[in-house]
């Protein structure tokens, strides 16, 4: 495992018995009673064919773009008209069959188990990689299916573990129902249900049931997570569904370990496609059109067009990303965590257990302050790196209230009798208005003449809410026990006024707490206090296996 | 007005003077050159290369004012259940790290630092927003606080 956290690990001697045992060439053989025998399984074997498409596609584009920008003009289809047309076609082809070779060679080497604690996973072709992920670590499970793979109905699994950029596991192409089946496996072993079976994914309908899912020793009678069976205590998340909660404890697949999942909100494709004409990014785009057309009229210069295509490709796509990315976005709560779903051309659908959730941040531009529209993003430890914009969106539009559901369902319990009060005083409340916020004093307005009166924070008994901004309103929540450390610098003109800005740090993702220019007496005071409180909150925070109970 | 970056009950520990020289060669020699070149080439070519020799020259010297404060405004502290660090003179900056939250920490030392006898601990956090690096310490000091750091990360292990 290269999981950072490795170093602090606690680490149970069984455990690293069990980390060695993955490795030896024959795996599964059970030489010891107590040792765990692992089914290593092949990923589904049409795997191949979808990956080397990838190579296929990738010198499509290459040869489209080397006959666009260089050499003579329409290269290309001279190329094609001509007599030695079959050489392209052959080329293509010796291409694909290299690409589908290596696909295969690397179908063949790439196996994965699923351990007790820990899930296996065995790759490459000359640099062979092992890795083992804890599943106490997981911070995610997410099944993706891109545009090929949805032709033949496979999917890839993606479990997340904390290790930064790069460091989760991506177990693909398997078959959609297996793909779910894992998934409910995972999620069930991670939560700290004990799942009795040894049987190929495949099986699993067949030989599970919900007498085989069972809670550890000591912790009471606890079922399969099906609602009606489960202790109500350890399931804030049904709680806070309960209304859309079918009233029957009678499992409506009876047969499956999947947690049941209610569906919460959808984001209709009117109002997407509003939000994204209503973004930076357009208005950017129909000025720099103006622009053009104006430059145009001016010079009488077509010339003008091609030399700003770049820049309105790279807009462009990044408004077709997010349309097709956010399209059909569905949000719904599970005992498992959050369920995202959405995706046009590659279907996302994400679960984020509880507790995973490092930040929140509600974000609204100017643009959408007639409507009231909101932007929520999350940290989660895993998602950063290059596909953040993907997949740290927990709802990509949505009325003030969605989005204060939204974040009730990943931090069901905020601590305050009246958290609607405080959230909308966050959201677009200032120091005019009376609040529970601590706000910059009045002198920082030389420094943010715009927003001064935003900036602020206000602790509640369970998590920490900074706001500020004005043109672009944000209000980050931080719950107590994700502080990872805090911050404060002051600059010379800060220094002269007596305040200071203040930072919690947060894993790596699209949320950045941060509070700037207060009072100098106010952030030394949040600085000690909220070490104090994120100390404490750790201590009686909630199991990493969200299905234990605390106080085993 | 107090200043958030004394907090009462804290002592600050400073890091070894030696830290001076082992900023002010790497910048001697980066800033020195050209400024030697550029004295060099307005003797013998143009009288425009002393811009040339003027800004780098200019620049050490004012890395020469600078850097003995810097290294003196650089403390941290040890308290029960975390670890301070501030630094800054102009820009200060204070980060407060639990040794809970720490995953992993880095000592490092290169040539330069070796040879006058001093080490660099960092600390890291989930977080790749946490600036927790302690430069200049002795490597017996620095040995000792990776050491302390490490058992009391454990002592208090939590996860994310």
């Amino acid at each position: 495992m290269s999981t950072p956290e490795n170093g602090l690990d606690k680490r149970e001697p069984g455990l690293d018995k069990l980390d060695q045992r993955g490795a030896p060439d024959q795996p599964g053989v059970p030489d010891q009673p107590a040792a765990e025998d692992l089914e290593w399984r092949r990923v589904h074997p049409i795997t191949p064919l979808v990956r080397g498409w990838a190579v296929v596609g990738a010198a499509i584009v290459i040869l489209g773009q080397q006959s666009l920008d260089g050499g003579p003009r329409g290269g290309l289809i001279a190329l094609v008209t001509s007599e030695y047309w079959w050489t392209l076609f052959a080329a293509l082809a010796a291409i694909a069959l290299v690409g589908w070779g290596y696909s295969v060679l690397a179908w063949r080497m790439t196996t994965f188990a699923i351990g007790e604690e820990t899930v296996h996973l065995r790759r490459g072709i000359l640099f062979r990689q092992q890795r083992h992920a804890r599943l106490d670590r997981l911070q995610s499970v997410d099944i993706r299916q891109p545009l090929v793979a949805r032709f033949f109905g496979l999917c890839e699994l993606t479990l997340e573990t904390a290790g930064g950029t790069d460091s989760g596991v991506a177990i693909g192409f398997l078959k959609g129902s297996d793909a779910d089946e894992l998934r409910a496996e995972l999620l069930a072993r991670a939560a700290g249900l004990k799942v009795a079976r040894k049987s190929p994914v495949a099986d699993a309908r067949s030989r599970t049931t919900p007498g085989t899912v069972t809670a550890p020793a000591g912790t009471g009678v606890v079922g399969a997570p099906v609602p009606g069976t489960q202790d109500a205590g350890t399931q804030d998340a049904v709680e806070q569904a309960g209304p859309g909660l079918p009233g029957a404890p009678e499992p409506t697949a009876p047969a499956s370990l999947e947690a049941p999942q209610v569906p919460v909100l959808t984001v209709p494709l009117g109002r997407l496609i509003a939000s994204v004409v209503r973004s930076g990014a357009t208005i950017t785009l129909l000025v720099w059109a103006l622009g053009v057309l104006v430059v145009m009229i001016a010079t009488g210069e077509l010339a003008v067009i091609s030399a700003s295509l770049p820049a309105v490709l790279g807009a462009g796509g990044y408004l077709f990303g997010r349309l097709t990315g956010e399209f059909d976005f569905r949000v719904a709560i599970s005992p498992d965590g959050v369920r995202l779903r959405h995706g046009m051309l590659e279907t996302r659908s994400q679960t984020i257990p509880p507790g995973r959730v490092q930040a929140v941040r509600l974000v609204q531009s100017v643009l959408w302050r007639g409507r009231d529209w909101w932007r929520v993003q999350v940290n989660v430890a895993g998602y950063g790196g290059e596909s953040e914009e993907k997949n740290s969106v927990l709802l990509p539009v949505g009325t003030r209230d969605e989005a204060l559901t939204v974040l009730s369902l990943v931090l069901p319990d905020l601590g305050v009798d009246e958290p609607r009060r405080i959230l909308d005083a966050g959201l677009d409340g200032d120091s005019r208005a009376e609040s529970a916020y601590v706000t910059a004093p009045r002198r920082t307005r030389i420094l943010d003449p715009v927003a001064w009166r935003r900036n602020g924070f206000t602790v509640t008994g369970r998590a920490l809410l900074l706001r500020r901004g004005r043109m672009v309103k944000i209000l980050d929540v931080v719950p107590h026990e994700r502080t990872q450390s805090l911050g404060l610098s002051q600059g010379p003109w800060q220094r002269r006024l007596g305040v200071a800005s203040f930072q919690v740090h947060s894993t790596e993702g699209p949320v950045h707490p941060e509070v700037p220019h207060l009072g100098a007496d106010d952030a030394a005071r949040l600085m000690a206090d909220q070490a104090l409180r994120a100390r404490t909150a750790r201590a009686s925070a909630g199991p990493e296996r969200w299905m234990e109970r605390q106080d085993e | 007005m107090t200043s958030p970056f004394e907090p009462h009950d804290v002592t600050w520990n400073r890091v070894s003077p030696r830290l001076v020289t082992a900023m002010l060669v790497p910048a001697a020699i980066s800033l020195g050159i050209p400024a030697v070149v550029g004295v060099v080439l307005a003797t013998t070519v143009s009288s425009w290369f002393w811009l040339l020799a003027g800004f780098p020259a200019l620049f050490l010297v004012w890395s020469i004012l600078l850097v003995p404060r810097q290294v003196r405004a650089i403390g941290y502290a040890e308290r029960d259940d975390d670890l301070l660090i501030r630094k800054g003179v102009m820009f200060k900056s204070m980060v407060v790290v639990p040794y809970g939250r720490m995953q992993y920490v880095d000592v490092e030392a290169g040539p330069l630092d070796r040879k006058l006898g001093l080490a660099k601990v960092q600390l890291h956090t989930a977080s790749v927003g946490t600036d927790a690096q302690i430069p200049g310490l002795p490597p017996d000091e620095a040995a000792r606080l990776r050491d302390r750091l490490a058992s009391r990360g454990e002592a208090r292990l939590a996860g994310l």
